[in-house]
């Protein structure tokens, strides 16, 4: 981060090609929205150089802390949704059984995003930061402030809930 | 001393974390491996279980940057400081010095051919042959710095 701060181009790229696609999955996976994911992973870069020059190595792992914003950002514009609801709603995803079709991929992905959308917002977050992030469960239950206790139980309720929704695909 | 795990507590993590006991709490995977060798069938069965879903959730893949969003993100990004160092400020005067002797050496040549000398013709090419030299030597010079 020392280089990063001192504009040492090639530490900058290397830290890009490394974390921007981690912080898209994880803006994409809590919006569910592709254009509002790509403005919080550039919102977090922005205020990743400009917390460069002042990092202070072994204070906090950069990865947690690259986290803690974009998850903030996210939660900004989820209470912002809440806030001003939308004049006309996004197209709704079936998220039930398909009918006699067969599931390709994509409509498997569908589903999958329209079933992580559909969970409670604290239930969703668990499942993206151990799920996709692979973050342990020590670093996924600080970042979101509760136990590891209460983060198994928002894992399980959330695995059950998606289990329900998606229970067609086992077929 | 690695605590004993029952089925139950088995089965919570895999309903909890999945099918990969590499992504279980680290402080439990040991007792996990020891309660899959010893209840292979009930334990692969709570697994293939979690399983189903897991594959499920990876169908997903992650989403991979546009080209305008990375080029957005690396224009903010902070830039070399402007300014003169010092170890830049000698390569500088050194650059600037070896021009200004390139042009004297190339003066000092031309007067040597113009005016009638002693010195012959391999002579002088050997002169220019050592300004050629210098000037080549600048960028090793400049690595040096």
């Amino acid at each position: 981060m020392a280089r990063v701060g001192r504009g040492d181009q090639a530490a900058i790229q290397a830290l890009v090609a490394r974390k921007l696609p981690r912080m898209l999955q994880l803006a994409q996976r809590m919006l569910g929205d592709a254009a509002e994911a790509e403005d919080v992973a550039q919102e977090v870069f922005v205020r990743a150089w400009r917390q460069a020059p002042r990092w202070v190595p072994g204070a906090a792992r950069f990865d947690t802390w690259l986290h803690r914003v974009a998850l903030n950002l996210c939660y900004d514009r989820l209470r912002r949704r809440r806030e001003q609801p939308m004049a006309e709603p996004p197209e709704q995803v079936d998220t039930g059984p398909a009918p006699d079709r067969g599931l390709l991929a994509r409509d498997t992905g569908t589903r999958v995003t329209a079933a992580l959308a559909a969970l409670p917002e604290r239930q969703r977050e668990a499942l993206v930061l151990c799920h996709y992030q692979d973050l342990g469960n020590i670093e996924a239950a600080s970042l979101m402030g509760v136990s590891v206790e209460a983060l198994e139980s928002l894992l399980s309720r959330g695995r059950r809930a998606l289990r329900v929704a998606l229970a067609d695909l086992r077929e | 001393m690695m605590n004993r795990m029952d089925a139950t507590r088995f089965e919570a993590l895999a309903d909890a974390h999945g099918a990969a006991i590499g992504r279980w709490p680290l402080a439990e995977q040991d007792a996990a491996f020891a309660y899959l060798a010893e209840a292979p069938e009930a334990a692969q069965a709570l697994l293939d279980q979690a399983r189903v879903l897991d594959e499920a959730l990876d169908t997903l893949r992650p989403p991979s940057p546009s080209l305008a969003l990375r080029d957005a993100v690396l224009s903010a990004a902070p830039r070399p400081k402007a300014g003169w160092s010092l170890g830049r400020w000698l390569a500088g005067a050194g650059v600037g010095a070896a021009l200004a002797a390139a042009c004297a050496a190339g003066v000092v040549i031309g007067v040597d051919i113009a005016a009638p000398s002693s010195a012959t013709g391999l002579d002088a090419v050997s002169q220019t042959v050592a300004v050629e030299d210098d000037w080549f030597a600048l960028p090793d010079m400049e690595s040096q710095s």
